[in-house]
């Protein structure tokens, strides 16, 4: 059971124990969490200790370099040089593989293509010929009257604001906590992990409105913070999946180089900074990245506890900006609102794609 | 107290400090809310008045619900399009990708490119493509081949195919890079073995690639069906659960529940429910992988 | 500079203090709210001293136009300056709040509620019902106007003991809008209005054929299919809900109902003169009248303050008529605005509310100074001023609040004068006085199906409907 809740929930995304999980977490889900999903799975299959540092370890060496483990072993699919070399399974392949090319540039590509051409369009032409490129011009004010009369400018800056502060509270949460249970380890550790794993076996969903609650009016303090960043920020802090993440990554860390520290006397914080976070660059790396996608892409949780027009993200206010502007203007925001991930994907394109894949370890 | 003191001095707080942030997270935003669902669920709140206990009258309630059969037929029928859409073309992809040569990396961007729209933008951008008009964007395409014009999401038979091949677009990039991972550490020996006998191109695929798949391709179906069990989304920026209730979700019903109708019990008690059915597909999916990883 | 000031107001949040200095407002009031708050203690309501009389009070209003829509934003904030000018104790944060009730009971319970709002005549009984309204009586009571509130419309803000929880402040009823290009272009004349339902109709067939657009568009999400509905089936001499209080019925399945959707489905099906769009709600239906995708369509009679404000209509092809009402029975539904303040608002707070609420919402309809002040402030933004509404108190007041803002009018008058002509000899319905959104919502599905299914059975649905709607009542 709790394996399989285990495999089940994990990937789901990394918002595992946030409602950004509940929002956002469709199809297949995100690469983000499939990848990870490498991660918690093995300790909980396995359900003792032994494994779980074997396989950290193996994790840590492959998140380190950029051949896989298995890479020496294969250079070769379904397909032997053999078959490689008899013309027609050679020429099927060619065909194939052109056709798939032009089918992903299509299918994939083709849409966002479509989007950046209708956004310098006037909305008569999508309207009537939305296939013709520009029947009567060009119309690139349509950027700026959204980037300004629309106001995406405020929207993005929010979204950037949602963006950071659930990235400098997930990274703070994964680091602290993933530092305590795998290298100070303290007695009640292992309680601690279970618990955090706790979380990743329930769907998001059931949280949605007790966490909405919660943050009406936080249990203790009595504060609510309802129309606060905070109540975006803090909850995506609680995601077990990072924290069993950096911890498993930390589990691999050579334990001699925080005896050697203790030796020179330096404390668990000092430790933590200048020893196991500049060891952890990989995995922090990757935790960011998804980190700032994952509150980019978020809308149901920002939908609930941001009513407050002007501090909305552009996911929360992209369908009524809808409402209030001409179609080309709407798209041009569609455009903008899409430009920075997909920038950001190109950049970091070989970590998305390497720890997009790792859920492929799981086997076996 | 000296005990305490041993304690602190062993860095016994310090530590506990550096988990605080852990802990305060977690209680106030990961576990406290799970428990209160259980109790929420047995309560009737409005957030106005004192919550009062009410038994199992939200449970009842909800299941009494016209929408409640329909929301789970609706939930259901997307899971089952998605898998039609959404688990073989994955599998075709990464299979016919893994013996790219050059460029691979190529062919895994573009087809990973979806996956980092948000979703909000996708579904508007979706929405204007499906436009029922002889105009809208995919009527003009079909158009030139003749079809058409559809009513896309403007029509109660079609709407939710139509919102399972956006989320498809979305999502199906992330599924072909872990099974293009997945591919990549097939045990190769065993293709050599099986050319050794004599098999061939189809051979090699049946025999060998997708019975190294199994395991991952378990891992997927089920990871599918819980996420698209949680829709919410494409539901309600698409159709709004339209038309005629023809895609209303059960999370959309939830969100109804509680931030429509101010039922906060409802939603809770609605919630456990899914969340107990996704646990029990869990559980069959333990017991179905184990007894086939040890035949 | 807005990092700076989130900085502030969320350590407001750490250091346990009030909530309602986040969000909005500017920066100095947010921590000077922040401090009276950390000492007094209170939660939940911060600008809460608790002291009547001639101490400063800080009030949160509803409805500031968003900075999108500048040219009526400039005007409400010069009316809060006057309003400041003349109350120098009283202090005014205008909020972009605007009501929505998926957020309401969440934000009353965390704060952020403003401490007045405007809300719509539909849900005044819930709200007081829920207890999440203040019991204002006395104040308005205080007012000169009191006693001349049009009775019926002063009955959606009383709870059954006659207490006053909120002040109507505008009232509208249901009318058919037409572009008048549109009409041109399908060889109609946009002067002569359709006057029978076969008419409306014919029309749209026409529309339909000649210009290829949407003869006739219909709402049919979030609870405005069935709003729409209603409507339609009161011009048809039907009712939802037959009785009064606890004996309240419901009658979905009228003649009325069966005819509105008959008329629909032969629109759709037979004539396809409705387009390809059926699922409206009321932003996108506007934004698609605006843009020229509709003929005709039925809203309340204000909404061309909208389609100028957001959605930039050209004001040359805007019409506007009445509902042709058909039936023994027939009325148009008619609907408004009314104005509350949050239920735990202090003895101050509620005072300088119901100032407000006289100063912004009344004083056009009672004073004739402050009507032309009011008038001005729009009419220097290029705000809509003159869009034909309907009496709070009485006709002769409406008549002459008309006349004292004559002179500012610059919305297309002649282009309303159809239904403005007729409007007041039409029998006012008022929208259905119990669950009223619960109704709208399970409506929504009805037209939805009618519209979207060839062979959808009017009869079937309408029962349906109406045996849930009957369970929700008798609940």
């Amino acid at each position: 059971m709790t394996r399989a809740a285990g495999l089940g929930r994990d990937p789901g995304d990394i918002g595992a124990a946030s409602p950004s999980s509940t929002g956002t977490t469709t199809g297949t889900t995100t690469g983000a969490g499939t990848s990870t999903g490498a991660g918690p799975q093995r300790p909980a299959s396995s359900g003792g200790k032994p494994p779980r540092r074997r396989t950290a370890r193996g994790r840590a060496a492959r998140g380190r370099t950029s051949r896989g483990p298995s890479a020496p072993a294969t250079d070769r699919g379904f397909l032997s040089d053999f078959d490689w070399r008899r013309p027609h399974v050679r020429w099927t392949m060619r065909g194939a593989h052109s056709l798939l090319l032009i089918g992903l540039v299509v299918g994939c590509v083709g849409p966002m293509l479509w989007l950046t051409k209708a956004a310098i369009s006037t909305t008569q032409d999508t309207l009537r010929a939305p296939m013709e490129l520009w029947p009567s011009g060009v119309d690139w004010d349509n950027l700026s009257t959204a980037w300004n009369q629309a106001e995406i400018s405020t929207y993005f800056a929010n979204t950037v604001w949602v963006a950071l502060g659930s990235w400098f509270f997930q990274l703070l949460v994964a680091t602290t906590g993933g530092y305590v249970l795998a290298v100070l380890r303290p007695a009640y550790a292992r309680v601690i992990t279970g618990a955090v794993l706790a979380t990743l076996f329930l769907p998001g969903v059931i949280v949605l409105v007790p966490l909405f609650l919660t943050v009406l009016d936080l249990p203790l303090l009595n504060v609510s913070l309802l129309n606060t960043y905070w109540a975006v920020w803090l909850p995506a802090g609680a995601n077990a999946f990072n924290v069993l993440l950096v911890k498993r990554f930390m589990d691999s860390l050579p334990g001699d180089v925080f005896e050697a520290a203790r030796m020179d006397g330096a404390g668990p914080l000092r430790m933590l900074w200048s020893v196991a976070l500049p060891m952890s660059k990989p995995v922090l790396g990757v935790v960011s990245i998804f980190a700032v996608l994952n509150a980019w892409k978020d809308f149901l949780w920002p939908l609930i506890v941001l009513p407050e027009p002007t501090m909305q993200p552009l996911s929360v206010r992209l369908p009524i900006i809808r409402d209030t502007v001409e179609l080309d203007v709407f798209l041009a925001a569609l455009l903008i609102s899409m430009a920075l991930p997909i920038a950001i994907f190109l950049v970091f394109q070989r970590l998305f794609l390497r720890n997009a894949g790792l859920g492929g370890a799981v086997k076996g | 107290m000296s005990a305490t003191i041993r304690w602190v001095r062993h860095g016994g707080l310090s530590t506990l400090l550096l988990l605080l942030p852990l802990l305060l997270a977690f209680g106030y935003f990961g576990w406290y809310p799970i428990g209160r669902a259980v109790v929420m669920s047995f309560q009737e709140t409005n957030l106005v008045t004192e919550p009062v206990w009410v038994g199992l009258d939200n449970f009842r309630s909800v299941l009494a619900d016209p929408l409640f059969w329909t929301s789970v037929r609706n939930t259901a029928y997307f899971t089952v399009l998605a898998l039609l859409f959404g688990y073989p073309i994955p599998l075709v992809l990464a299979v016919l990708m893994s013996e790219v040569r050059r460029y691979k990396g190529l062919f895994s961007a573009l087809a990973y490119l979806p996956v980092v729209v948000p979703p909000v933008v996708a579904v508007l951008l979706w929405r204007v493509f499906y436009d029922a008009s002889s105009s809208g964007v995919f009527n003009t395409i079909l158009g030139w081949f003749g079809l058409g014009p559809f009513p896309w999401i403007q029509d109660a038979s079609s709407a939710m195919p139509s919102l399972v091949l956006q989320a498809t677009w979305s999502n199906a990039g992330a599924t072909v890079i872990i099974y293009l991972a997945a591919l990549t550490s097939v045990r190769t020996e065993l293709y050599d073995a099986a050319e050794v006998d004599g098999a061939g191109v189809w051979g090699k695929i049946w025999n060998v690639t997708l019975p190294q798949l199994r395991g991952i391709l378990l891992i997927t179906l089920i990871l599918q069906v819980i996420a698209t069990f949680q829709i919410f989304t494409e539901p309600y920026l698409m159709t709004g659960g339209g038309p005629n209730n023809a895609t209303t979700t059960v999370l959309l019903q939830i969100y109804d529940y509680a931030f429509r109708f101010g039922d906060y019990g409802a939603a809770t008690a609605l919630s456990l429910l899914l969340a107990l059915f996704l646990a029990v597909m869990s559980a069959v999916y333990f017991r179905l992988t184990r007894s086939w990883s040890t035949t | 500079m807005r990092r700076i000031r989130i900085g502030v107001a969320t350590a407001a949040v750490f250091a346990v203090t009030l909530m309602t200095a986040c969000g909005s407002g500017d920066e100095p009031d947010d921590v000077s709210d922040a401090g009276d708050a950390g000492s007094s203690g209170d939660s939940g309501n911060g600008t809460d001293d608790g002291e009547a009389g001639g101490e400063p009070v800080t009030i949160s209003v509803s409805n500031l136009p968003p900075s999108t829509e500048s040219a009526t934003r400039e005007a409400f904030l010069a009316r809060v300056e006057e309003f400041e000018e003349a109350n120098p104790d009283i202090t005014v944060e205008p909020k972009e709040y605007e009501w929505d009730v998926t957020t309401f009971a969440a934000q009353l319970a965390g704060g952020t509620l403003p401490t007045t709002f405007e809300f719509p005549f539909t849900d005044g009984k819930a709200l007081i019902e829920r207890g999440q309204l203040a019991d204002i009586t006395a104040e308005v009571e205080d007012l000169p106007y009191a006693a001349e509130f049009n009775p019926s419309v002063l009955d959606v803000a009383q709870d059954e003991a006659g207490n006053i929880y909120a002040v109507p402040s505008a009232a509208y009823g249901m009318g058919l809008h037409y572009n008048r290009a549109l009409f041109e272009e399908a060889g109609l004349d946009p002067d002569q209005p359709p006057t029978s339902w076969d008419e409306v109709r014919e029309y749209a067939d026409a529309i339909a054929e000649e210009t290829g657009q949407a003869g006739f568009a219909q709402m049919t999400q979030n609870n405005t299919g069935g709003w729409i509905l209603t409507t339609l089936t009161y011009a048809l001499g039907g009712r939802m809900e037959e009785g009064v209080g606890e004996d309240v019925t419901a009658t979905l399945d009228n003649d009325g109902a069966r005819r509105a959707l008959g008329l629909l489905q032969s629109m759709r099906w037979e004539d396809d003169s409705m387009g390809d769009n059926f699922l409206y709600d009321w932003g996108t239906i506007n934004q698609a009248f605006a843009a020229g995708q509709v003929g005709m369509y039925i809203g309340g009679s204000d909404v061309y303050n909208s389609l100028v404000t957001e959605n930039g209509i050209d004001p040359d092809d805007y019409g506007l008529t009445v509902l042709p009402l058909e039936g023994d029975d027939a009325g148009v539904l008619g609907g408004g605005t009314i104005v509350g303040v949050r239920p735990d608002a202090s003895e101050a707070e509620r005072a300088a509310a119901v100032k407000w609420i006289d100063f912004y919402y009344m004083s056009k309809l009672t004073d004739e100074e402050s009507a032309v002040a009011d008038a001005e402030a729009l009419a220097a933004n290029d705000a809509p001023i003159g869009t034909p509404t309907l009496p709070v108190f009485d006709e002769e007041q409406l008549a002459k609040s008309d006349a004292w803002v004559a002179d500012y009018v610059n919305v297309p008058l002649e282009q309303m004068m159809p239904f403005k002509e007729n409007i007041l000899s039409q029998p006012l319905v008022p929208e259905p006085p119990v669950k009223a959104q619960d109704l709208y919502a399970e409506l929504d599905s009805v037209v939805q199906a009618v519209l979207t299914e060839e062979d959808a059975d009017i009869d079937r649905l309408l029962t349906t409907a109406n045996d849930n709607v009957s369970a929700l009542l008798s609940r």
